[in-house]
């Protein structure tokens, strides 16, 4: 019995270590970013000062990360008396387990050309489980797995903050997956296929990025993205002025800190998947090519233009957080079920009318004005939906209060909504 | 190796199942509590899964039998935590461990669409709303009726019955030859290679069993999908009307709640 490892266990093996590795890094140096936007925004410097250790040298703060990642560590791991021992000490794990679970499906860039010298004599992808038939699905689970630490965390904290922020969360989660999934139906259904990389092929030979293809669902997706991921204006499972941190505000150290690193992976997952499911992957014109990788210069620019879509994207995310008010809980439900949910249904029927009738579209008009046609209509739809859902729901979007019920009748409608 | 000690399979079986249903009845919650009957009770339901681990078939590899092996481990003991836990948010839990086991196993077995299936739609969906009403609804502790289990020694022998049955026909029906052979493709497509000489229309079509049989193909989405919205096409449009019914019924529910002439509340008019 041959008990070495195989060529591609080795190979998985290096790939996991790289991907939690740098995740993690880039988690840390995100956090950093993050702060340095709020900074500017709010019009002041901002942490600029921890450099390397025991020297004056500053390096506009750059050792910050390890700084803040030792003090939160060394911190006593304190236990409250009043919790759930078990299940307040498996919530942290089992969120960070599923945020990191995620990625063995989304691709980190395109792939490697051949290495005959250490025995990889095809193109290497890379992405951690290439024989998964449905990456988008497997996302999709383990995203929804990730409630579970929510709630289990609020519920054990026993405490009425954590637990009212462990409900918000998992009504916010479970709402928000509908218009999430029927964003990511529009572009399955493009593509033809639930793997992640195919759906960047997809769009890299066509040269057409979904977000221009399916602009309805983009912004759907786009809107579920940041509800999902309980960033502002959709953080109110935390809402330190209401909940003082909601479902973690029992937690301290080394929990915590699982905690916020796996808040911080939902963000880089959600950023992950706009870019790889509307905004073409590795894919830029005129730049990646759109075959196969052949040499290192180009899987090393597929890697560098996926790499800067997504902090592009997470920029986005961070500037987002200082621009916008938290919702209230009735606005966040109705806007997920009466807003984004018809817009998603129309979507996906548009985006099927259209991937249906393409053959006969082309036979009639021709390749070029087909092509045109397919992108031109579902704009037309973007917009006819949109003010549709703004003159239809007006109390989904309006900043009014409810003035009809007291207090308590809020709390039930907030409960059963 | 360790065969030649061992008594005969049937003999093993016997002695497993008696011990999953003596383990079962000492585990279930019966009011009185004993630490020497959970510790009794553990110790059988070890032993039950050692006697099953045994008379099972080995699969292939070592790596995929280890995997197989932890990942279906952690379905049974998981199963069997959810119907002894104490606290109904504890079972929930376990239940969701053993739908993650169970979607394991599929994967294991190469049936991933089912597996991630599992997980999206019970632990993702069916199980979150199900955590949200106990915890709702129990913030006070238990009732004692739901402190105990009906009818321990009954439901136990017959769980543990029919689980020796299933076992007995699964490995019956397994050891024929005839029935339940994954082809392997390589093998599939050496003979159709073979039979090109003679019948190509055979020939395709050993490799077109080879593919749908295969559970590592590569489309098997696709496939499943054509199956279903080909063969099954009747199954799946009813099931959605079903479904369609079933939503509408419970918003016609919801919407008469205390108000018999079907409009909504005005504070929910107001809300809405």
């Amino acid at each position: 019995m041959n008990l070495l490892p195989s060529l591609p266990t080795i190979v998985a093996l290096v790939k996991i270590g790289l991907l939690i590795g740098g995740l993690m890094t880039a988690a840390a140096y995100l956090v950093l970013v993050e702060r340095w936007m709020a900074a500017w925004v709010q019009d002041r410097k901002g942490p600029n000062r921890v450099g390397i250790p025991l020297t004056k040298v500053r390096l506009f703060g750059l050792g910050q990360p390890l700084a803040d990642g030792l003090k939160i560590i060394l911190k006593e791991d304190f236990t409250p008396k009043h919790v759930d021992k078990v299940l307040y000490t498996a919530a942290p794990l089992v969120i960070l387990a599923a945020s990191l679970a995620i990625f063995a499906a989304i691709p980190f860039g395109s792939s490697l050309p051949p290495i005959p010298a250490l025995g990889l004599t095809g193109e290497e992808p890379l992405l951690v489980a290439p024989g998964l038939d449905v990456g988008v699905l497997w996302v999709f689970a383990l995203s929804s797995i990730a409630v579970y630490g929510v709630l289990l965390g609020g519920w054990a904290s026993n405490n009425k903050y954590g637990f009212l922020g462990g409900l918000r969360s998992s009504a916010q989660l479970v709402a928000y997956e509908i218009p999430l999934g029927l964003g990511l139906l529009g572009v399955v259904l493009a593509a033809g296929s639930l793997k992640l990389d195919t759906i960047m092929n997809a769009q890299a030979s066509t040269g057409v990025w979904y977000a221009f293809a399916q602009p309805l669902g983009f912004l759907v997706f786009l809107v579920a993205a940041f509800a999902e991921a309980a960033r502002l204006p959709f953080d109110l499972p935390e809402a330190e002025q209401e909940l003082v941190g909601g479902y973690h505000t029992e937690y301290s150290g080394i929990k915590l800190l699982l905690f916020l690193v796996a808040e911080f992976l939902h963000m880089v997952t959600a950023a992950f998947l706009i870019v790889i499911m509307f905004l073409g992957g590795w894919h830029l014109w005129g730049v990646t090519g759109s075959g196969p990788v052949e040499t290192w210069t180009v899987a090393l620019l597929r890697f560098g233009v996926l790499s800067a879509k997504i902090l592009g994207v997470i920029l986005f995310f961070m500037l987002v957080r200082w621009s916008w008010p938290r919702f209230r809980f009735d606005q966040l439900m109705n806007l997920a079920w009466k807003v984004m949910l018809p817009l998603g249904l129309v979507n996906l029927v548009a985006v099927a009318a259209i991937e249906e009738f393409r053959p006969q579209l082309v036979a009639a008009v021709g390749e070029g004005t087909a092509k045109a046609a397919a992108i031109a209509i579902p704009w037309v739809v973007f917009f006819v939906g949109w003010i549709a859902a703004g003159m239809l729901t007006p109390s989904g979007t309006d900043n009014t209060p409810i003035r009809t019920h007291g207090p308590l009748d809020i709390e039930h409608e907030l409960v059963e909504v | 190796m360790i065969a030649v000690a061992l008594p005969s399979p049937g003999v093993i079986l016997a002695g497993a199942v008696t011990a999953a249903a003596a383990s079962l009845w000492l585990l279930l919650p019966r009011g009185a509590e004993s630490r020497v009957a959970r510790w009794l009770g553990s110790l059988l339901g070890a032993a039950a899964l050692a006697g099953f681990v045994l008379t099972g078939r080995r699969l292939g590899g070592l790596g995929e039998e280890a995997v197989f092996l932890i990942v279906s481990l952690v379905a049974v003991i998981s199963g069997a935590a959810t119907i002894v836990s104490r606290s109904p948010v504890y079972s929930a839990i376990w239940f969701a461990l053993a739908l993650a086991g169970v979607s394991g196993v599929l994967l294991v077995l190469g049936a991933q669409f089912l597996g991630v299936a599992t997980i999206v739609v019970y632990a993702g969906a069916i199980l979150v709303m199900f955590l949200f009403v106990l915890m709702l609804a129990q913030p006070a502790g238990l009732a004692p009726y739901d402190r105990v289990s009906n009818e321990p020694l009954l439901s136990a022998l017959a769980g543990a019955t029919l689980l020796g049955l299933l076992t007995l026909s699964i490995g019956r029906l397994s050891a024929d030859p005839s029935c339940c052979q994954m082809p392997s493709k390589a093998a599939a497509m050496a003979a159709g290679s073979a039979g090109k000489s003679g019948d190509d229309v055979q020939a395709g079509d050993a490799i077109d069993t080879a593919i749908a049989t295969d559970p590592l193909a590569a489309d098997q989405v696709a496939r499943l999908g054509g199956e279903l919205f080909g063969r099954h096409l009747l199954a799946v449009e009813a099931a959605g009307v079903l479904l369609l019914v079933a939503l509408v019924g419970s918003i016609a529910v919801v919407s008469r709640h205390g108000d018999p002439s079907g409009e909504l509340a005005p504070a929910r008019r107001a809300a809405s």
